[in-house]
């Protein structure tokens, strides 16, 4: 243990001496501060519920736990939300709905059904029924605009409330309209609320007192966002936790961690080269101390430095941002040994090639160029899944499919853990409605046990090699 | 029980034959020293001791482990030759490290390392980088950070490499000390002089076999001449000594000074009677003895080349023959 220490030491001793790791932290320090001189500020209670409730002519079928989007083509009801009062922690509220009458299908009235309200209420409460692709419903458009517009919706499916029938309509009660709104507050907004039926207005009008619980800072909240202490004016009226999202992953999860990857492996890749360089190995391997043993305690002592690296900055920006936005996610918090772990990946390779070459160079071109083939073949990979379901999958051959799939099988699954973070991150930032409907919970997430199990396998198969051939060899 | 002990010892690199079957035995609190040219294979052994390269043949025991057992290594203490230390450490810090590697305890640490550091010299730079330090400085730490453990044998490869003769001094006398405490030293080095002062017994390695081995007094023994001087002014009695029957002649190097060849049998006692009867001062004598550079060069020269220069010089040689016509 004392001797873990003491390697771990020398490790830091060695990567503070250079600039690079200064020029990171100041690199970190900035990034940190840039994100805080973030303000974000809540749009005026009555506006912001005025815009939440305007979201609830889209719901989620079987109760909110169908990945089906639902929706009136027409926006059939009218939602208003009136008399917004602060209460305690939350807010009072009126919520009305001005629904129309008779109203079975989209095109089909029936003077003996409900209305759309309960129309909606009673879709939601059932499964889907019958559903359309979003891609086949724009190419139904027809013409070039139509298969352009398919490329580019997401990949999720639709239905339109056909299924509700007007004595199912009839048969919806208050507590089940209420259930639906509690429902939408929190798929839409983030927020759980309780909803009772008002009595005052004749149907298809129909008026709810609603008491919200939480302050501002919830998901589904616009906010007007400004950088720069107020400089620069970013949006007006976004839902914050769109921009906690793309803050958080887009810029520091994206961009950021492949820069703090980048550095940290150029850092690293010194430290079992300077090792075993003529005239220090002899030094080092004179002490009580297993060549395996030595090689190990090098490499997490890369990996140490680089987890807290990537704690500091992320760590740092999960503060500022959360104590300027008032919103806590602790979800971000998972970037920092989802990072850590890729880079051990790379830098497995990192130290099989310090021992084989010896040269520190060698080490940083083979990882960094290692880093950019896992990354492309993760790029590959999800691009072919979507020709594979595309109704077009002649576009490439079936070698290449198989190729990448082998790949990607064997190989580390770094591209993985990328999406994985990022469906961490959009599980603690983004609305229910802000995940399916831009197709987000659609997506194959691969599964934890076989990124991380394949992974692993690759990292020791790679220390044992590099082990091996330190063992064997004579320094 | 040896402290070194190597029976058969070979080590091939490829092709090279760098040990070709060593047997040494090193005795607790000795000082041994293992003299040899160039690639003779020298620390080549000691590596196999350490376990920084492998054996290829043989045996080889360090403190009754067999050599290259991570445990047995906290007990020895090794300055390598040519050695690189990280050159983000300190003075210090570095002995911090090691001592940590070792398992020296923090209260150890805290007081041995600037005692150690104190020992060789440089303690007022203790707390500088270790980029900024001279060459000497350098080995003068790598001698402190083989002691700084209290091993039972130290091993040094060439330690006064790189440092003033001031230094070699102290170093030789730190050397002295250390066996008065009961440490074992194994040491490798070109200064044959140095060797002679400090070392019990010594090995020749040659080309990766010991061709000589014995304590310096065995290798040094004496040669049977003697060089006298007389006092200012006066002459020798060249003949008078001569038709004693001892061989006489003047040293040439040394005006006015003489050497007396013993034959065997015969004492340098009749020719100094006769020299003091006969009225003259004797200033000088001294029973020359050869020394351990006499004893290396000759073992060296009688054996096959070490090194390429060798090589050329002998073909040099032969060609300046061939040209004088000698041939
Ligand atoms: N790692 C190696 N690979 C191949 N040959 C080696 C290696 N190390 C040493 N040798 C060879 O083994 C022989 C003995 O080398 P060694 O370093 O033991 O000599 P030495 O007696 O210590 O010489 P010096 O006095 O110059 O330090 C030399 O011919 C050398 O070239
Ligand atoms: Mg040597």
């Amino acid at each position: 243990m004392t001797q873990f220490v003491a390697i771990l030491k020398d490790s830091f001793r060695e990567a503070v001496d250079g600039f690079v790791i200064y020029a990171m932290l100041g690199l970190s320090a900035l990034v940190i501060l840039i994100v805080g001189s973030a303000s974000f500020e809540p749009v005026e209670p009555d506006k912001a519920f005025q815009s939440i409730a305007q979201r609830f002519n889209v719901h989620f079928p079987n109760k909110g736990a169908s990945r089906v989007v639902s929706a009136s083509l027409r926006n059939e009801n009218k939602y208003a939300a009136q008399d917004v009062a602060a209460a305690g922690d939350g807010y009072k509220l009126r919520l009305t709905v001005k629904a129309r009458s008779g109203t079975v299908t989209n095109d089909e009235h029936d003077p003996a059904g409900g209305d759309s309200f309960r129309k909606a209420v009673a879709a939601w409460a059932k499964p889907p029924g019958s559903t359309v692709k979003a891609a086949d419903l724009a190419k139904s458009f027809g013409g070039k605009k139509g298969e352009e517009a398919a490329q580019n919706v997401p990949d999720i499916e639709l239905s339109f409330e056909r299924n509700a029938t007007p004595e199912e309509q009839r048969a919806v009660t208050d507590a089940d309209m209420a259930e639906f709104l509690v429902a939408q507050f929190r798929t839409h907004a983030g927020t759980s609320a309780t909803v009772a039926r008002a009595a005052g207005v004749a149907e298809p009008e129909y008026a709810f007192d609603v008491t919200a619980a939480g302050g501002a800072a919830v998901r589904g909240w616009p906010h007007k966002m400004e950088m720069f202490f107020g400089a620069v004016t970013v949006s007006e009226g976004t839902n914050l936790g769109q921009v906690l999202w793309i803050i958080e992953d887009r810029i520091i999860n994206g961009l950021g961690a492949a820069v703090l990857l980048l550095i940290g492996v150029i850092i690293t890749a010194f430290f079992i080269p300077n090792m075993m360089r003529k005239g220090s190995i002899d030094l080092m391997l004179s002490k009580p101390i297993g060549r395996t043993q030595l090689l190990v305690y090098k490499y997490v002592g890369g990996l140490t430095f680089v987890f807290l690296v990537t704690a500091f900055t992320v760590g740092g920006i999960w503060l500022v941002l959360a104590a300027r936005s008032g919103y806590w996610d602790p979800g971000f918090l998972a970037v920092i040994p989802i990072l850590t772990f890729q880079f051990a990946i790379v830098y497995a390779l990192s130290a099989l090639v310090a021992v084989v070459t010896r040269s520190a160079i060698a080490a940083m071109v083979l990882s960094i160029g290692f880093m950019l083939f896992l990354y492309v073949i993760g790029q590959v990979k999800t691009l072919f899944d979507v020709f594979r379901a595309s109704p077009r999958p002649e576009r490439v051959p079936d070698w290449a499919y198989n190729l990448v799939d082998g790949l990607n099988n064997v190989m580390p699954r770094y591209k993985d853990l990328d999406k994985l973070t990022t469906k961490m991150i959009a599980d603690g930032t983004l609305t229910d409605a802000e995940r399916i409907v831009p197709g987000l919970t659609a997506i194959d997430y691969p599964s934890w046990g076989a990124t991380f199990g394949v992974s692993l396998a690759f990292i020791v198969l790679a220390l044992v090699l590099a082990s091996w051939r330190f063992r064997t060899r004579d320094q | 029980m040896a402290v070194i002990e190597t029976r058969d010892l070979r080590k091939t690199y490829g092709t090279l034959e760098a040990l070709k079957g060593v047997s040494i035995s090193v005795e607790p609190g000795q000082i041994y020293g293992l003299l040899g040219q160039n690639g003779a294979g020298k620390t080549t052994l000691i590596k196999i001791l350490l376990g920084i390269v492998r054996k290829t043949a043989g045996e080889a025991e360090l403190l009754g482990a067999p050599a290259g057992t991570v445990n047995v290594r906290r007990r020895v203490g090794y300055l390598p030759e040519d050695h690189q230390f990280p050159y983000y450490h300190t003075g210090r810090s570095l002995m911090d490290f090691y001592g940590q590697l070792y398992g020296v305890s923090p209260d150890d640490r805290k007081r041995k390392i600037p005692e150690a550091l104190e020992l060789v010299g440089i303690a007022g730079r203790m707390n500088s980088k270790i980029k900024t330090y001279s060459k000497g400085m350098k080995q003068r730490l790598g001698i402190a950070q083989a002691l700084l453990h209290d091993p039972d044998l130290i091993i040094l490869d060439e330690p006064t490499d790189g440092v003033d003769p001031m230094g070699r001094k102290e170093i030789r006398e730190l050397m002295a000390r250390l066996k008065d405490k009961g440490h074992t030293i194994f040491l490798n080095s070109h200064l044959l002089g140095e060797v002679e002062l400090v070392c019990d017994r010594v090995a020749i390695l040659q080309r990766g076999e010991v061709v000589r081995e014995g304590t310096v007094a065995e290798l040094t023994k004496a040669t049977d001449k003697f060089r006298l001087r007389l006092g200012e002014g006066q002459a020798f009695p060249t003949d008078v000594v001569a038709r004693l029957g001892y061989a006489v002649a003047p040293l040439a190097e040394r005006p006015g000074t003489f050497e007396v060849t013993l034959a065997s049998g015969q004492t340098i006692d009749p020719v100094v009677r006769l020299l003091v009867e006969g009225g003259l001062s004797l200033r000088e004598l001294v029973e020359k003895k050869e020394s351990l550079e006499d004893v290396f060069m000759k073992t060296v020269e009688g054996a096959e080349p070490g090194v390429d220069q060798k090589v050329r010089t002998v073909q040099q040689v032969q060609r300046v023959r061939a040209v004088g016509g000698e041939g």
